[in-house]
């Protein structure tokens, strides 16, 4: 029984997966392309000896570090991944279960031995834990084609090219720590997520001026009326993104439980609880 | 619980409200016992007092410097 929910699991994901590849990997990859063409045409307006002389100082300089003190200075890199993937993440939250029901998906799925809840966290996973794998995976494929390309042009221009395994290593880690970041920024914004779910389970149309549109309408409610700030603050108390970049192992353990982490999961179940019974409703 | 359960569940509107109230309540109540609650975006300050009642005064202290 057991094994056949995980099957089940695994399969609703495959199809969050292969419905939205382009959100999932073409976003990546085309970003990964136009970075490696910016490189590559950089590199042609330098000359052979500028050349020489930068590779042989990057093998010099990253030469015997530890790669997981040099990895938080990698993870700059990952940026423009990072703006593409939370982009692609507001637009899959929004419309995700909006879609489904527009398109009548939703009747197909009910019909099937899968649970709203089951439908919903798979939707989760998805973006919170299998997209940013993929955008990971795509840099590490990045990154490997780079370093293999200057040990190539290091060894062809006879600079001494070791420091360049160093680097990778550094960026390889960098990369575990941007995945590990990206799950606990996925954690710590539960709320954000569960809200944008809920909406798109919701809204007739446009969900995302829904969700905007009530959202505003809460804050200002509650002051006009209440002459309170307590969504106001709740929300500033956790938009700080120190909060869950992670530029160290050691501090994944004091990310994940706090009590600020676990009261922001308890928030965001409640939301995506309403998604999930929302979905019952399919008109 | 039942008649509560019914109402809560009797449409996609009372879902989303029922859940509205659910998320606010979670929030304030915690705000309220962790003391959470303050005025982050007030604008009472030494340097900059816009009181509306005081506009007439402001205007003819205005004129007068010009």
């Amino acid at each position: 029984m057991f094994n056949f929910r995980i099957m089940q699991f695994y399969a609703l994901l495959k199809r969050e997966v292969l419905e939205h590849m382009t959100m999932f990997l073409f976003a990546p990859l085309v970003l990964a392309a136009v970075i490696l063409l910016a490189v590559i045409w950089v590199m042609n307006l330098l000359t052979d000896d500028d050349l020489a002389v930068i590779i042989e100082y990057a093998a010099t300089l990253f030469n015997g570090l530890s790669p997981t003190e040099m990895a938080p200075i990698f993870m700059l890199l990952a940026i423009p991944f990072l703006v593409v993937l939370l982009v692609c993440t507001l637009a899959f939250l929004l419309n995700t279960l909006f879609q489904d029901r527009k398109d009548a998906s939703v009747l197909f799925w009910q019909s099937m031995p899968v649970s709203n809840l089951q439908t919903v966290l798979s939707k989760i996973v998805a973006i919170v834990a299998i997209a940013p794998a993929l955008y990971m995976g795509v840099l590490l494929s990045l990154y490997l084609i780079l370093v293999v390309w200057l040990s190539l042009l290091g060894a062809s221009y006879d600079v001494e090219i070791a420091g360049l395994g160093y680097m990778f290593m550094a960026a390889a880690v960098s990369l575990m720590l941007v995945y590990l970041s990206a799950i606990v920024a996925g954690l710590w914004l539960l709320p954000t997520l569960g809200w944008l779910l809920l909406f798109s389970s919701y809204a007739t149309r446009a969900p995302a001026m829904w969700a905007l549109g009530v959202f505003f309408a809460l804050l200002f409610l509650e002051d006009f009326i209440f002459g309170s700030q307590f969504l106001v603050n709740w929300i500033e108390s956790r938009s700080n993104p120190a909060q869950y970049v992670i530029f160290s192992f050691s501090d994944i353990f004091d990310r994940l439980f706090n009590y600020d982490m676990l009261f922001g999961v308890l928030v965001g179940s409640i939301l995506i609880s309403g998604a999930v019974v929302m979905r019952r409703y399919t008109d | 619980m039942e008649m509560i359960r019914r109402l809560v569940l009797r449409n996609r509107h009372s879902v989303m409200a029922a859940t509205l109230i659910a998320y606010i309540l979670a929030v304030v109540v915690e705000g309220a016992a962790t003391g959470r609650e303050m005025r982050t975006i007030d604008l009472d300050n030494p340097f900059f007092d816009l009181n509306i009642r005081d506009f007439d005064e402001w205007r003819e202290r205005r004129d007068d410097d010009f």
